[in-house]
C-alpha cells in the first residue's frame, strides 16, 4: 500500500514584513529554505504476506560439522542462482557435493525464483554443466505460478495475461491454460494521443507477473486494465526479488520491480507463488510426502531462501557464494539468521566432526 | 462555515470559500482537461473566477511537459496562461536539484519524458536516458557487462510511457553504485487520465519498480510534498489560509493541501468517484467537494 508521511515541513509562510525584497526570486528561496527542504516520505510495503519469524533466533552457527546436517535431514532443497551456478558458469565442486548427498541416498531438489525457463530448459542447462539432474527435481517460479493456477482450478477456458518471459509460458502451456502476452508484447508501443483507447481482453482471469526483459509501458496498461477492469481477476507475482544475477559479472533489476510497477498502479497486493512464499514448500512435501523437518534449505539470499526456509519449517543453510557476504548476515541491520551458514556447498566434502 | 466535506458544496459554503480565498492552485489532469479535451465549463468558470479578483496557479504532477509546453497547451485549448503560473513536478525536481547545490558538473539519469530533460537544462544540467533510451534493449548473454556513468550523481524518475528494462536497469546501477547518487521521484500517482477515454498507469509504477530493485525510498518532490508550496509562497506573499487546492486525487492533492494548510476543494471529474470520497477505508478529507469546476462556481450564484 503506498502511503504518504510528511517528515518535515520545512517551508516558512511569508508574512509581508518579512519579505524578501531580492531582485532574484531563487535567492530569496534559499534564504527562505532550509538546507533539508521538504521531503515526503512514500513508504512501500514489500512482501507484507511473507512477515519473517517473530521469534528472536540465535545468531547462525558456522557449519563444522557436515555430516551431522546431511545425517539429520532426508531432502536437501537447492536454491541455483549462487548455490549451484553463477550465470552459466558452474560453482567449484558443486557435482562432487551433488553425488555425495545422491550416495547417501539423499533427495535433491532445486527451487529456484528464476522465472525466464521452464523446468524442461532448466533441465537442459544443469545437462550443459554436466549435472544429472531431472527435471521433475527442478521447480522453477515458472513452474510454481502454473502450479497454483491448477491447485485451485483455474478455469481452463479463462486466460492468463503474462508479464513475463518464455519459461512461465511454457509451463501455462503445459498445464493446458491459454495464455496472452509474454515476450512478443515488448514490441508493442503505445501512443497517448486523444481519442486512444486501449482494449483488453476481458476474459483473462489472472496476470502473472515475473522477471521481464521485455517489460514496457503497454504491458504495465494491459495488466492494470485486466485487474482492475475483470471482475475476480488475480493478481500473481512468481516472485518479488530486487536483483537477480542473470550474468555472472553483475546484478540485474529482478522480477521484483515489475510487480512493484503493477502493484504502483493497481494497488493490489499480489499473491506471491516463489520463494519466501510457502507455496513451492507445501507443493513439494506433499508430492513426495516428506516432512518438513526433514528438510535442509540451502540458498544465498536471506530474505528469499531463508526465509522460505523458516516460514516452511525447516532447517536452512545459507552459503557465502552468491549475493550475501558474511559481512552482510552479521551485520546489526539483518534479522534473518539461518541455522548454519558456510562458504559454499562442497564444504560438505570437506567438513567433517574432529574424530576423537 | 458549513462543511461541505461529507455533504457536498452547498451554495452559501461556495461563497464562504470565495470570499476567504485570494489564490486558487488548480491541479490540471481530472480538473481543468482530461487528455486534450478541456473538461466542460472550464473557461468560463475560470472567467468567473477571475472577475471576481481571484488569482490562479497551476500545480500539475504530470512530469511528461516542461512549464513552457504547458502554456502551449493551454493556448491550444484557448487560455492564455503564463508559464510562470505553472509549477510542474519536472520543475520541482530542477529546482530541488538547484536548490540543494547539485553539482554542475555531475549528470542527471532521466526515467521520465522531454518535460523533465528540458526544465534541467533550463537550471544548467546535463542530463542523459530520457525518450531515446526507449529504444535501448539489453542482451543477455553471459559475457555481457552493462556499464552506466559513473558521473551520473541523480536519478530522476517521473512518468515514462517509454519505460524499459533497460533504463530501469540503468538507474539501478546508479542508485546502487554511484556513491551518494540522490533518487528523486517527481511524484507518485498511480494513475491518472492521461487521455480522455481512460485512466492510465502513473509515475507511481516507474518509481515503484526502480525502489524495488534499488530497495531504496526516493525524495519526492510533487504532490503530497510541500516542496512547490515554497515557491507560491514567494510568488504571492500572502498567508497559506488564503489559498484553496482544487483537486481530484485524495492522496496527492488534498493530502498536499492539509501539509501545508491550505483549504482544500476536491472535484470529482477526474480519477475520484464519490463512493470512493465516501468510503469508510479512506482517511483523506477534504474541507468541500464538488462535481466539477464548473459546478463549484455555478453554485457561487444560486
Amino acid at each position: 500500500m503506498l502511503t504518504s508521511r510528511v517528515i518535515s515541513h520545512s517551508f516558512f509562510p511569508l508574512s509581508p514584513a518579512s519579505s524578501s525584497t531580492s531582485s532574484s526570486s531563487l535567492s530569496s528561496l534559499k534564504t527562505i529554505l532550509s538546507p533539508f527542504l521538504t521531503k515526503t516520505q512514500v513508504s512501500y510495503t514489500r512482501n507484507s504476506r511473507m512477515a519473517s519469524s517473530l521469534t528472536a533466533r540465535a545468531s547462525a552457527r558456522k557449519l563444522e560439522n557436515a555430516n551431522e546436517l546431511i545425517d539429520s535431514v532426508e531432502t536437501f532443497i537447492f536454491d541455483c542462482d549462487g548455490v549451484i551456478w553463477k550465470g552459466d558458469k558452474l560453482i567449484e565442486g558443486v557435482p562432487e557435493t551433488l553425488d555425495m548427498l545422491r550416495s547417501k541416498g539423499k533427495r535433491l531438489v532445486f527451487v529456484t525464483n528464476n522465472s525466464t525457463k521452464s523446468r524442461k530448459q532448466y533441465g537442459k542447462k544443469f545437462e550443459t554443466l554436466g549435472l544429472s539432474v531431472k527435471e521433475e527435481e527442478i521447480f522453477a517460479s515458472s513452474f510454481a505460478a502454473a502450479a497454483y493456477l491448477q491447485s485451485i482450478d483455474f478455469p481452463k477456458d479463462k486466460k492468463v495475461y503474462v508479464i513475463g518471459e518464455d519459461g512461465i509460458l511454457k509451463e501455462l502451456e503445459l498445464a493446458g491454460f491459454q495464455y496472452l502476452g509474454g515476450p512478443t508484447d515488448g514490441d508493442k508501443k503505445i501512443e497517448l494521443k486523444p481519442g486512444f483507447l486501449m482494449e483488453h481482453d476481458h476474459n483473462v482471469g489472472a496476470v502473472v507477473v515475473g522477471f521481464d526483459r521485455y517489460f514496457n509501458y503497454y504491458k504495465i496498461q494491459y495488466g492494470t486494465l485486466c485487474i482492475r477492469e475483470n471482475p475476480g481477476c488475480l493478481f500473481i507475482a512468481t516472485n518479488r526479488d530486487a536483483v537477480t544475477h542473470l550474468t555472472d559479472a553483475q546484478e540485474w533489476a529482478g522480477g521484483g520491480s515489475m510487480v512493484g510497477a503493477l502493484h504502483g498502479s493497481t494497488k493490489k497486493e499480489p499473491l506471491v507463488v516463489g520463494k519466501p512464499s510457502t507455496f513451492m514448500m507445501d507443493y513439494l512435501s506433499n508430492k513426495f510426502g516428506i516432512s518438513k523437518s526433514q528438510i535442509c534449505m540451502v540458498g544465498d539470499r536471506l530474505d528469499t531462501d531463508i526465509l522460505f526456509g523458516q516460514n516452511g519449517g525447516c532447517k536452512t543453510l545459507l552459503v557465502l557464494s552468491g549475493v550475501t557476504s558474511l559481512e552482510t548476515l552479521q551485520s546489526p541491520d539483518n534479522s534473518i539468521q539461518p541455522d548454519f551458514y558456510t562458504s559454499k556447498i562442497a564444504d560438505f566434502l570437506s567438513l567433517k566432526a574432529a574424530t576423537v | 462555515m458549513a462543511n461541505g466535506g461529507k455533504e457536498g458544496l452547498t451554495p452559501q459554503a461556495a461563497r464562504s470559500l470565495v470570499d476567504s480565498i485570494d489564490v486558487f492552485i488548480f491541479d490540471c489532469d481530472g480538473v481543468i482537461w482530461k487528455g486534450d479535451k478541456l473538461i466542460e465549463g472550464v473557461s468560463e468558470a475560470l472567467h468567473t473566477l477571475r472577475s471576481l479578483g481571484k488569482r490562479f496557479v497551476f500545480v500539475t504532477n504530470n512530469s511528461r511537459k516542461s512549464r513552457k509546453q504547458y502554456a502551449k497547451k493551454f493556448s491550444k485549448l484557448g487560455m492564455e496562461i503564463d508559464e510562470g503560473e505553472i509549477f510542474t513536478s519536472s520543475f520541482a525536481a530542477a529546482m530541488y536539484l538547484k536548490l540543494n547545490n547539485f553539482p554542475t558538473d555531475k549528470k542527471v539519469y532521466v526515467v521520465g519524458e522531454e518535460g523533465i530533460k528540458e526544465e534541467l537544462k533550463l537550471v544548467g544540467y546535463e542530463s542523459i536516458g530520457g525518450p531515446e533510451d526507449g529504444r535501448k534493449s539489453i542482451q543477455l548473454e553471459s559475457s555481457f557487462f552493462f556499464d552506466h556513468d559513473r558521473s551520473v550523481g541523480a536519478v530522476v524518475v517521473g512518468l515514462d510511457q517509454h519505460f524499459n528494462y533497460y533504463k530501469l536497469q540503468y538507474a539501478t546501477l546508479c542508485i546502487r553504485e554511484n556513491p551518494g547518487c540522490l533518487f528523486i521521484a517527481t511524484n507518485c500517482d498511480s494513475s491518472g487520465n492521461l487521455t480522455s477515454l481512460q485512466e492510465w498507469p502513473g509515475a507511481g509504477c516507474m518509481v515503484s519498480s526502480v525502489s524495488c530493485s534499488t530497495q531504496k525510498e526516493p525524495v519526492v518532490v510533487g504532490k503530497p510534498s510541500t516542496f512547490l508550496m515554497n515557491f507560491l509562497l514567494e510568488r504571492f506573499k500572502i498567508d497559506v489560509s488564503r489559498m484553496c487546492m482544487v483537486g481530484d486525487r485524495l492522496d496527492t492533492d488534498i493530502l498536499f493541501g492539509q501539509n501545508t494548510g491550505c483549504k482544500t476543494l476536491l472535484v470529482l471529474s477526474g480519477v475520484t468517484t464519490l463512493p470512493a470520497l465516501l468510503d469508510p477505508s479512506n482517511s483523506i478529507h477534504p474541507d468541500f467537494y464538488a462535481n466539477d469546476l464548473s459546478h463549484f462556481v455555478q453554485l457561487l450564484s444560486l
